[in-house]
């Protein structure tokens, strides 16, 4: 058991390694900042931002007289930031996952990995916790932002679900990147494998709309294999046992399927 | 086709091969969605798409990497056993958590859960019952309300989204005019219930859901009688002024209506939920009076609604309450109702009391052309509270034959005004404050003998009534034959140097007054606490719920909600309340905001891609 949580750290450490060398990732991580910055500004602080649009409904509503509900401004900033974030890891994740076994098999040391005395499962979660936290560390600077904001929220706002939002986002980051994973191991093509991983994510993604037209047991199915709506949940701030079993059903797919692929390469090699 | 193709040089055409299933299906989709009809092309584009990516895959797996063709198929056989079985296990687990949902609502208030009253009727439902929602596309937070009601009993409850457009013969069975209706239906179709109307103004409520399920599946009857006889709005469709829009949305709630003529018979119904007096233009006899007080007292409930300009003699009656009818006209100058055509004389509301009739209102509109407003005084023993409450910018006019409508100081009342008051008593305190309004009481049973025959002669002997002090209250109450008879009128002024309790043992003279609250202390004891409540709801405007006007805005919503409340049913579920978010600011100092939008923008995305150059640059 110890070797094997060693031989998983090694593999974490290694990749994780790669990953802060790499300028390729800090070209990843500079986009990823640019685009959600600027969706952080539009959404908060901009002219058709919620504050504005916020202050500017309630002024409105003083002149005229009626009562608006009130309005929670940190919590629906919260929905609309993370909302918007997951669409952009959506773009950015098939591209931190796509080379992960291609890269190796590029280079030709997969074949090392295959025949290592390391199990391929070890290195498959080795990998994806590697890349997970990688993501972790991009998406944190953006989480440090966002509580600058909410700490000038009025009343303060408790932390549960604000929380509980990002770790969906972890959560949904480490399924896609998990079905990346595999994708990536089928394939020698970085390129190939960011595209198809892109497909199935979105696929996935909108899986729903899909099953919304079939209906049926088989559209409830299908709607439970949507990543949106479980994402949608956890960042409203509702937990649901489903959800959590979907996501970890999605990774630890990823992982065995990654296993067996590599697997099958090392059967091939022999 | 595709398959044909790659048979021969497979290998050679497998790259070629990945973007046509995903293009299929895309194209699939969009068409889908943007026809908005699922017919056998896009669906069947969207399947061969994924078809052809599955074999695509497939193909891209066994050729690519030699899968099948090298080494044994033992080892591909155990591989796909081992994958099969990992997804049947994976597929278990997500079916049986998805048939025993566990939820944890992280939110402050709650907002995805519902509440415990919801809950219990949900799950203890004796019968399937689905709603069916005449609507083109399911908004999300109705989504989720169902949602959460389905989950509760999945088997007894689930919903229906119908285009009315579409489904034409189901519209028709359900009697569908307009979009956003929503049914309560028992699965077998037997039974059907008018739930409420959504549109984006008022989203489907949990209140509403839950309070409309209980009277689905309660056989209990609420008989609602309308008062005739004294000018009332008439119910029957086609004359003038008449509620038979009101009279048919009260059917559609399950209420039974009845109307009620108290000349024909003196006592009220025993059967009788909820009295209605809607827009009385002519003086109720005192023994009517007497009849609704003596209804009151055993635990009734009175709608009234009282035009402006009109005097139905209900003075005394309502003096009981602490609410008195001002001579006046509201006048909203607040020029909101302008907005959507309505005069100043049209009072257009939008603030609403905190009450189980308006809790679901906060931002909508009702209107009430030519409303009376309502002076409240408090009055032991009985619960105020104002529902309907005017502009700002509104006064109480008392003059409204000017030629132009300005608020005049001295005669005219400041707004905001109450136009509509709901209020409950206790009947057990009741019996006690009975007691202190005691000439009207004790005179009754004479009054109501003569009455009928003299009505007018009041003029004649007003010196006399200035004398009595109730009767300089209220100079249109009509005691002109008890003042006539004067073994009373001449002991009241003495009453009045002293106390009115003290007039109280006069009272128990009347053998009406005194049956009754004995009566009430009796049953009270037994019965639970509901029936203890008398309720009223006042409102100074008849109007609003008349055909034509009870269809808009939320005119008819404040008419079956006053009815609903106070009829006494589903008292839990009336008063679940909706999910409100905290109201909460972002406060931020501009050079803050401006720190952190440049942070955002531009040194965080800075620092990546300096890193990235730094390290490309050393890497070279």
């Amino acid at each position: 058991m110890g070797t094997i949580v060693g031989n998983i750290i090694a593999i974490y450490r290694k990749e994780l390694q790669s990953y802060f060398q790499s300028p390729l990732a800090y070209a990843i991580a500079g986009i990823f900042w640019l685009l959600s910055g600027f969706f952080f500004v539009a959404i908060l602080l901009g002219p058709e931002g919620i504050v504005q649009q916020v202050a500017m409904m309630e002024a409105q509503a003083q002149q005229m007289g009626f009562r608006v509900p009130p309005v929670d401004v940190a919590y629906e900033f919260l929905q609309m930031f993370l909302q918007v974030m997951g669409s952009v890891s959506l773009f950015i994740l098939p591209i931190l996952s796509m080379g992960l076994y291609a890269e190796e098999r590029k280079r030709g040391t997969i074949e090392l990995l295959a025949t290592s005395p390391i199990t391929n499962w070890s290195v498959a979660t080795g990998k994806l916790l590697g890349v997970v936290t990688f993501f972790a560390t991009i998406v944190a600077p953006l989480l440090g932002l966002e509580a600058i904001a909410l700490s000038a929220a009025n009343p303060p706002m408790p932390f549960a679900v604000p929380l509980l939002g990002h770790l969906g986002l972890i959560l949904l980051a480490a399924s896609v990147l998990s079905l990346g994973m595999f994708i990536s191991s089928l394939t020698d093509s970085t390129i190939l494998s960011a595209i198809l991983t892109f497909a199935l994510v979105l696929f996935l993604w909108v899986i729903d709309l899909l099953a919304n037209s079939v209906g049926g047991p088989v559209g409830d199915a299908l709607t439970h294999l949507s990543l949106l709506k479980h994402y949608e949940n956890l960042i409203k701030g509702v937990v649901d046992l489903s959800s959590l079993i979907l996501f970890a059903s999605y990774i630890v797919l990823g992982v065995f399927l990654s296993a067996q692929s590599i697997d099958a390469l090392r059967f091939q090699q022999s | 086709m595709q398959q044909n193709n790659k048979s021969s040089g497979l290998t050679k055409l497998i790259p070629y091969g990945f973007p046509i299933g995903p293009l299929l299906a895309i194209a699939g989709l969009s068409a889908g969605l943007v026809s908005g009809n699922w017919g056998p092309i896009p669906t069947g584009l969207v399947v061969g798409g994924i078809a052809v990516f599955i074999v695509w895959l497939l193909l891209a797996l066994m050729f690519a990497e030699g899968f099948w063709n090298k080494r044994s198929t033992e080892v591909g056989t155990n591989a796909a056993i081992s994958t099969l079985s990992i997804l049947v296990v994976l597929g278990l687990l997500n079916s049986i958590a998805l048939r025993n949902p566990v939820r944890l609502d992280l939110t402050e208030s709650q907002r995805f859960t519902l509440s415990p009253q919801s809950q219990q009727i949900v799950k203890n439902l004796p019968q399937p019952v689905t709603v069916t929602i005449f609507d083109r596309a399911p908004n999300p937070s109705d989504l989720e309300l169902l949602q959460n009601y389905q989950q509760q009993a999945p088997q007894q409850f689930d919903f229906r989204y119908i285009d009315p457009e579409q489904q034409i013969s189901l519209a028709q069975q359900f009697e569908v005019k307009s979009f956003g209706e929503v049914y309560l239906n028992s699965r077998n179709g037997e039974k059907r219930q008018f739930v409420q109307q959504i549109n984006p103004q008022s989203r489907l409520t949990e209140a509403k859901l839950t309070s409309t399920l209980e009277q689905f599946i309660s056989d209990r009857t609420y008989t609602v009688y309308f008062l005739q006889g004294h000018g009332e709005r008439p119910l029957e469709a086609g004359s003038p002024g008449s509620m038979s829009e009101a009279v048919q949305a009260l059917e559609e709630s399950n209420f039974v209506t009845e109307p009620l003529n108290l000349a024909e018979r003196t006592e009220i119904p025993e059967n009788a939920s909820v009295i209605v007096a809607a827009g009385p233009k002519q003086p109720l006899f005192e023994g009517e009076i007497e009849a609704l007080k003596a209804y009151l007292n055993r635990g009734g409930s009175l709608l009234l609604l009282i035009d402006p300009e009109t005097n139905p003699q209900l003075g005394n009656l309502l003096e009981e309450w602490g609410v008195q009818l001002d001579d006046a006209l509201a006048i909203d100058a607040s020029g909101s109702g302008r907005l959507v055509g309505l005069g100043p004389a049209i009072p257009l509301i939008s603030n609403y009391g905190n009450h189980p009739i308006v809790r679901d209102f906060s931002n909508g509109y009702s209107f009430y052309p030519l409303a009376r407003p309502l002076q409240l005084e408090e009055v032991e023993g009985v619960e105020q509270t104002p529902l309907l409450i005017s502009a700002q910018e509104s006064w109480a006019e008392t003059n409204p034959e000017q030629q132009q409508l300005q608020f005049d100081p001295e005669r005219d009342r400041r707004g905001p005004l109450t136009l509509g008051v709901a209020l409950t008593r206790t009947v057990d305190e009741a019996a006690d404050s009975q007691l202190p309004t005691p000439p009207e009481a004790t005179e009754s049973p004479e009054a109501e003998e003569e009455t009928e025959a003299t009505e007018s002669p009041e003029v004649t002997e007003s010196p006399e009534t200035t004398e009595s002090p109730e009767a300089t209250e209220s100079p249109e109450v009509t005691e002109s034959p008890e003042v006539t008879e004067s073994p009373e009128a001449t002991e009241s002024p003495e009453a009045e140097e002293e106390t009115e309790v003290t007039e109280s043992p006069e009272a128990t003279e009347s053998p009406e007054v005194t049956e009754s609250p004995e009566a009430e202390e009796e049953t009270a004891e037994q019965t639970p606490d509901l029936d203890k409540q008398a309720r009223m709801v006042v409102i100074g405007n008849s109007e609003f719920a008349a055909d034509g006007r009870f269809e808009l805005q939320l005119n008819g919503d404040v008419f079956l909600n006053s009815v609903n409340w106070l009829s006494k049913q589903n008292e839990e579920t009336l008063s679940i309340r909706p999910k409100e978010a905290t109201r909460r600011r972002i406060e931020m100092q501009p050079a803050q905001a401006r720190l952190l939008a440049w942070m955002a923008i531009a040194i965080l995305p800075l620092i990546g891609f300096s890193a990235a150059a730094l390290l490309w640059w050393k890497q070279r």
